[in-house]
């Protein structure tokens, strides 16, 4: 019983450490972009992307020995779209000022790529649960590296960490001391999270080689 | 499965069977939750425009907690308190969304003005108030006959009937990207600048998005909306109505001349930004100019007494 109790929980293990979405197999890089300069927004999104990667890979697994291969395309999508407009729907009823920074990028997951990733390259091939928590483990990978991208942006573009000024505003350049410490403006571009993936990229597999 | 459905149909059959099913349960999930949630998501939208106007009036700090002013004119922190009204408080509070709407509705109460300055109530004109309210929202209140402001009313317990302590107009303008939504408070004398706010807005993260940040929004406290002439006299009829954000920092551009009074920093890298706010500003006050040279006078004759 333990020993295939293991056995699933590597479907999660593996997507959030070894097979990362976005370190690796390098996917889901346009959202990463772009809803990364606040901790706030990034940790939402992450949580988001969690909830529909997971969920829709369980219905997708669920379905999969009903859904005709012609179609299993627009079954996922179908899915997936559900699921994504829950999402949105909820963010605007209860976390407005959130759902007012993501806009637009909520609607988009449907075209992430790591959730039509999961779903064809995983869920139509295993039973519900291991998909489930292949999705939720892609989706849980995915979060961790917005939240570290979303911590430096925001440390240095804004000087904030979720909204609260963190480097002292008397550090910072003024007429009595143009010497001053300035936020760091190429940061809040998305330009930055460019860089950061790719620094995090080389950071993380020179880890896996050692480990 | 397929296999053991096929002396029912065709596999093509199975397939739009599927398909049509499929789109009925995802349509029949969406209409519901669509239903369910439309309520929360107005009073949300709701609760967060009442809340950029209590920003710009000083009542609601941008971190969230309630402010009331002491006689330093400065701001302090302050909780609600069970008698209805704000009481100064050490802890920064961040108050419950029916706590904001019960200090909205017994601090702000919306009017109407009309080209020659007089006012109106929703009811003498015979208008709707929340169709009023949604309907102009994207068109501008500046561009109807009837135009809306909000009286701000001063913090008093209940039962007493509070003085007026500012009025707040909405402004609408184009910023770089879209739309841009904001309002404007100003103390009884229509020229004294309390606050402003913008929201609403998709400027660029960092440039253009500093509208909607505290530091920048803090700088209007003060400001005048009429240009004080070279003179340091203000003509009410002509002088330039508005706030005018600048290139580069007031304080090295300006210095201390008439037009420092009506000027904020602009936003490096965000000049069409600000050029945006500028022309909001503009043309968001302007129509209500009569109304501005009212109160400022009935203000004058009421310090004179």
């Amino acid at each position: 019983m333990s020993s295939s109790k293991q056995s699933v929980l590597v479907f999660f293990t593996s997507q959030v450490w070894t097979n990362n979405q976005v370190l690796i197999a390098i996917l889901g890089i346009c959202s990463a972009l772009a809803v990364t300069n606040r901790l706030s927004v990034a940790i939402t999104m992450g949580i988001s992307v969690s909830f529909v990667t997971a969920f829709s890979s369980f219905f997708v697994s669920l379905l999969r020995k009903y859904t005709p291969d012609n179609v299993r395309m627009i079954t996922q999508l179908a899915i997936i779209s559900v699921f994504v407009i829950v999402i949105d729907q909820f963010l605007r009823a209860f976390f407005f000022d959130i759902s007012k920074v993501l806009s637009v990028f909520v609607g988009l997951i449907i075209t992430n790529c790591i959730v039509m990733g999961r779903t064809e390259g995983m869920a139509k091939n295993v039973a519900p649960i291991p998909a489930f928590l292949d999705g939720l483990g892609a989706g849980t990978g995915y979060a961790i590296v917005l939240i570290i991208i979303g911590f430096f942006r925001e440390l240095f573009g804004f000087g904030q960490l979720f909204g609260y000024q963190v480097i002292p505003l008397e550090w910072y350049a003024s007429a009595e001391n143009p010497e001053g410490y300035e936020n760091f403006v190429l940061m809040v571009s998305p330009p930055a999270a460019f860089f950061l993936i790719g620094g995090l990229i080389y950071v993380f597999r020179k880890l896996q080689k050692t480990a | 499965m397929p296999e053991s459905k096929r002396p029912l149909l065709s596999p093509n059959q199975y397939t739009l069977f599927f398909i049509i099913c499929l789109s009925f349960i995802c349509a029949l999930i969406l209409s519901l939750l669509a239903s369910a949630l439309k309520e929360p998501q107005q009073n949300a939208m709701e609760l967060d425009r009442n809340k950029q106007l209590l920003i710009a009036a000083k009542i609601l700090s941008p971190y969230g907690y309630f402010l009331v002013e002491d006689e330093g004119e400065t701001f302090k922190p302050a909780k609600f308190s069970d008698q209805g009204y704000l009481v100064p408080s050490e802890d920064k509070i961040i108050p419950s969304g029916t706590e904001i709407m019960q200090v909205f509705r017994r601090r702000v109460s919306p009017f109407l003005v009309n080209a020659k300055g007089e006012e109106t109530t929703f009811q003498k004109a015979g208008i709707n108030e929340q169709a009023y309210i949604a309907d102009y929202k994207k068109s501008g209140y500046y561009t109807q006959r009837e135009k809306l402001i909000y009286k701000i009313f001063g913090n008093v317990p209940e039962g007493k009937t509070p003085a007026v302590q500012g009025y707040a107009i909405p402004l609408n303008g184009m910023g770089l990207w879209d739309a841009i939504y904001g309002y404007i408070a100003f103390k009884p004398d229509g020229n004294t600048v309390i606050g402003t706010s913008w929201y609403d807005q998709k400027e660029t993260p960092g440039l253009g998005a500093n509208i909607a940040e505290p530091l920048w929004q803090s700088q209007f406290l003060g400001k005048q909306l009429f240009q004080e002439s070279a003179d340091g006299k203000t003509d009410f009829k002509s002088a330039p109505l508005g706030i005018v954000v600048i290139k580069g920092r007031v304080s090295e551009v300006l210095g201390n001349s008439p037009k420092s009074h009506n000027s904020v920093d602009g936003m490096a890298g965000a000049t069409l930004t600000g050029n945006g706010v500028t022309n909001a500003f503009r043309d968001c006050l302007a129509p209500y100019r009569p109304f501005l040279i009212k109160i400022h006078r009935s203000y004058k004759t009421g310090e004179g007494k």
